[in-house]
């Protein structure tokens, strides 16, 4: 029997049907690629020292060198002593370390959040508001993380382990890049910035969530594999001797000494390829099974054609693609760095090898298979509040499928077809899979992405092709982005529109044009910004009523209008993003310095051509910093409960609400129930006081239902944050845009929040994206909520992002395919962005939480990636369980 | 006392790292620990403590070549200064 506060709670449910329906039937990977699978599974979370301790011996023993010259002989020295792993069966191999699932600290970058929390530095980063975040981050329990200290193993950020023997040696390097990191020059110079001290209780309140410059300083892009793929390593090298002799003397010599870093740097490459090599060619001469044994022989005479040369075949090319991928990946701290459209890249190759017999379907479909093992073993070491409070361990790497060709045709081919199969066969969390929705794109490969979608992976999201050109052509038409070029785009990381180039590649005297990415990070600047918070500051005059810290000074309005409301909110708004801009330039612009991009730069068009790194704005596109949202839909519902509440119906004055947020509605908090849904909170024996109020606003009007009341509110928000967003200029003065993805943040930031006036209690998880309804509270069918959701130009934005939860009954079967198509269809025709969606029964989710060991593989969407269940923190498998279910579409 | 003492499966030149907990034998392909005794078919891998160029100073830390940091644990397979301490 529920009790009455109970009831209020569960207002918005509905009664579950007498079954927990399962995912429709899922197929097997080959046994290569499971066997690799279920040692992943096996496998936990590992840190080494190998690469920082080289690279900090290194950049030591070069002080007093070029600051470029000095990064690329770090570099270098890092990669040639990396320890070759290459495990059984693989057929692609190479890793960013010697663990299965390995990562390492970046101290170069900074070196706090790793230390003891006894330790200074920790201490310093702590009181700068720097690691408030990770206070309010709840990390997974189960899977791959390392939780806690083991014997001798010790956990770090509640999911790394590290050796005890390496341990001292990570403290000593550290300590070593003590006010020489990023992190540490940029927060020196930061502080010369105007109203600093905000931007510190910024931090603290986590209204914002955390710097760019030296968490993440690259990702959230699309790679581009074009040059080693046309010319090989050595013809990259040749490229840049030309360059030398070619700039050496003249004025702007910065090209000098960047084409010698790429080519120190590149030498470190061919070491690490050849090292690998030599391994293969050690497990051949101790191998007795006779396939293993070629293999690794093929395996070794592949890593030193490629050491050098361009790829001969699919496979060659995959090899090169992957190792590629990885070497970026160990040169910064990096998360979402997408392959990109690596179906339509490698086509050319697939192409001519499947003509020439060379390979077959079977053959390719494993390969595919073992790409997508080799994405998934990628982990990135960050913070608590990064690794955990933003990527829930992910750190995605998209790759897309579908969109328009240079020509303006699909794009759509047979090895996307492939991919697509790989993705149902072998469902991994990466890559995670994008498909660029075009009404070009032929039914077949639309069915086929439903047929992925359905088995309940969460890939691929679907995507608006034309939507998406849309906004690149208003971002980019002024660094020469026309049509044909906006149609080479991809999505970078989870969710962000990354513009890309055509690129020639030859093959047999033969043209092929081949997308890439051409622009560096295109998410980075203002991270995130809490938007329920923020209202909460303006409702108490800049104060921060969880900490009792003031934020901002008075916004000077007695808030007796909404128009009074909403201006308050919005010079709040813009008086975060103008301190936020500020120092986030400074400590990119430390990053460039200190730690110039140097594989990546040479990867990116025109980087090689222009004789300039990332940095120095050497890619093709350079507008690409952004101001990140969280909560939008939290915020929007808020400001509709103020304006009838308040504003119109005059039910209660704004010193009620304030009272009754202070009070939580007469409830406990999410942290004292350790639950974040607002279906599981405890009333207190004061809830009765305000059991009216509480009513009165979940009763209040809710976005996702097709009321132009509230939907207009949203409408007002987007028209008006996408233009502001411009008037802020990025370290490359360039005009900045909105970005309105929740990745995981939605959970740390809905932890530090108050109840908020449309019902939330205090410390439960946002929405997740920015037009997903508020769980439970879109009550009339998905095309209300996409007309909801569609009321404003998504085309304004880099991107919007909606999740829906659909039971698998509802998609059963090829009638439900093409249910599901149209539906999809719908929302996508209507202008939306991007959709995705869970197909599972949430009482399955509900017993996952309860028995993790037994649904190690499920795999659940959370907001732009897909994840395992058991590596979810609660915060986050609490929002995804209380999401609607939509049981008929 | 033999110069083997000490060691475990994490110093042998056939150990392949899984993870921090777990790896495997690249002659037998069987799941073995880092922690692990050795076998008979040991080769010792190239690391830091089996370098006469490493001075010890404290726990799981030393010198490189009296000047430089070093780690014990730290496979130096790559490192061009490395030579073996004792013989093999």
């Amino acid at each position: 029997m529920l009790t009455d506060a109970q009831n209020q709670i569960n207002y918005y449910g509905g009664e579950p049907g007498a079954q927990v329906a399962s995912r429709e039937g899922k197929r097997q990977p080959t046994p290569r690629a499971n066997s690799a699978r279920e040692l992943y599974f096996e496998t936990k979370s590992s840190v080494s020292m190998e690469f920082p301790y080289w690279y900090t011996r290194r950049w030591e023993e070069m002080e007093g060198e070029i600051p470029i010259i000095r990064r690329a002989e770090a570099l270098k020295a890092g990669f040639q002593h990396l320890t070759p792993v290459i495990y059984p069966g693989e057929l692609l191999c190479m890793g960013k370390s010697s663990y299965l699932r390995g990562s390492f600290p970046m101290p170069w970058l900074s070196e706090a959040f790793f230390m003891a929390a006894e330790n200074k530095l920790y201490q310093e980063a702590q009181e700068s508001g720097k690691l408030t975040a990770d206070t309010f981050t709840t990390m997974g329990k189960g899977g791959g993380n390392v939780t806690k200290s083991v014997g001798k193993v010790l956990s770090i950020a509640g999911k790394f382990g590290l050796r005890v023997e390496e341990m001292p040696a990570m403290l000593e390097v550290a300590k070593k890049w003590k006010d020489k990191s990023v992190d540490d020059v940029g927060h020196k110079y930061e502080q010369l910035v105007p109203g600093y001290k905000e931007k510190e209780a910024l931090m603290r309140s986590v209204i914002c969530m955390f710097d760019s410059g030296y968490t993440l300083p690259q990702g959230r892009e699309v790679m581009n594999y074009y040059y080693p793929l046309q010319f090989g390593i050595d013809g990259i090298i040749q490229n840049c001797e030309d360059g030398i002799a070619d700039v050496a003397g003249y004025p702007d010599m910065d090209r000098l000494y960047f084409y010698k870093a790429v080519i120190l740097m590149l030498e470190g490459i061919k070491a690490w390829i050849i090292n690998y090599a030599d391994e293969a060619l050690l497990l051949a001469s101790i191998e007795k099974e006779p396939q293993q044994k070629t293999e690794y022989l093929e395996m070794a005479e592949r890593l030193h054609w490629i050491s050098s040369k361009p790829p001969r075949s699919f496979h060659d090319a995959l090899q090169m693609l992957w190792l590629f991928h990885v070497a970026v990946l160990n040169e910064d701290a990096i998360s979402g760095l997408s392959p990109g459209r690596v179906g339509q890249v490698l086509y050319p190759f697939w192409q001519r090898d499947m003509k020439n017999g060379v390979i077959d379907r079977e053959k390719s479909l494993e390969l595919l298979e073992c790409m997508r093992i080799k994405f998934t073993e990628i982990d990135c070491f960050a913070s608590m509040g990064v690794v955990g409070g933003v990527l829930s361990g992910n750190t995605f790497n998209n790759l897309c499928l579908g969109g328009l060709l240079k020509d303006g045709t699909s794009a759509a081919n047979e090895l996307e077809m492939l991919i697509l199969e790989a993705g149902i066969t072998c469902d991994t969390p990466q890559p995670t899979l994008s498909l660029l929705y075009d009404e070009k794109l032929p039914e077949e490969f639309l069915l086929k992405g439903v047929e992925c979608t359905k088995i309940g992976t969460g890939y691929p999201a679907w995507v608006n092709n034309q939507v998406a050109m849309e906004f690149l052509l208003g971002n980019y038409a002024h660094e020469g982005m026309n049509l044909e070029e906006a149609r080479a785009w991809a999505i970078g990381g989870c969710l962000e529109t990354s513009p890309g180039s055509w690129m020639p590649l030859e093959l047999d005297n033969e043209i092929h044009w081949i997308p890439g990415g051409s622009a560096p990070a295109t998410s980075v600047g203002v991270h995130f910004l809490n938007l329920p918070k923020l209202l909460e500051v303006v409702l108490f005059d800049g104060m921060d009523m969880r900490t009792g810290q003031r934020i901002f000074p008075s916004h000077g309005f007695k808030l007796e209008t909404y128009d009074e409301l909403w201006q308050g909110f919005k010079d709040y708004f813009s008086r975060a993003c103008h301190v936020l801009t500020l120092t986030n330039n400074i400590q990119h612009d430390a990053w460039r310095k200190i730690s110039p991009s140097l594989i990546n730069s040479m990867l990116k068009p025109d980087c090689l051509a222009k004789g300039k790194d990332i940095g120095q704005m050497g890619c093709r596109y350079n507008t690409t910093f952004n101001i990140e949202s969280c909560g939008t839909t939290n915020l929007v519902n808020s400001l509709g409960s103020l304006k009838k509440n308040v504003f119109t119906d005059n039910n209660y004055t704004l010193h009620e609400y304030r009272s009754a947020i202070l009070a939580n509605f007469g409830y406990k908090t999410a942290q004292e129930t350790g639950s974040y849904s607002l279906i599981d909170q405890v009333p207190t024996d004061d809830y009765p006081n305000w059991k009216k109020i509480h009513r009165q606003s979940l009763d209040a009007p809710k976005f996702g239902n097709d009321n132009p009341f509230v939907d207009n509110i949203l409408k007002e928000w987007e028209d008006w944050f996408c233009d502001m967003a411009h008037n802020y200029r990025s370290l490359y003065d360039q005009p900045m845009y909105a970005c309105q993805i929740s990745v995981s943040t939605h959970g740390p930031m809905g932890a530090v929040t108050l109840a908020s006036p449309d019902g939330r209690l205090s410390g439960t998880t946002f929405s997740d994206g920015s037009v997903s309804a508020y769980p439970g509270t879109d009550k009339n069918g998905p095309y209300a909520l996409f007309n909801s959701a569609t009321c404003w130009n998504h085309a304004q934005s880099q991107n919007s992002q909606l999740n829906m939860k659909i039971h698998p009954s509802v998609v059963k079967g090829r009638e439900g395919s093409r249910k599901f198509l149209e539906l999809i269809r719908a929302y996508l025709r209507k202008g939306g962005f991007h959709v995705q969606f869970n197909i599972v029964d949430s009482r399955m989710l509900k017993q996952a939480q309860a028995e993790p060991d037994k649904f190690r593989s499920l795999l659940v969407r959370v907001a732009g990636f897909t994840q395992y269940w058991v590596e979810l923190g609660k915060q986050i498998q609490d929002e995804v369980i209380s999401r609607t279910e939509y049981e008929e579409v | 006392m033999s110069i083997m003492d000490g060691l475990s499966c994490k110093d042998c030149k056939y150990y392949l790292p899984v993870d921090v907990f777990s790896g495997m034998c690249k002659l037998s392909k069987e799941r073995i620990g880092p922690d692990d005794p050795l076998c008979a078919k040991v080769e010792k891998i190239a690391k830091c403590k089996f370098c006469s160029n490493y001075t010890p100073e404290k726990d799981f830390l030393g010198k490189c070549m009296g000047n430089t940091l070093a780690y014990p644990d730290l496979i130096a397979a790559k490192c061009a200064d490395f030579q073996w301490y004792n013989q093999k």
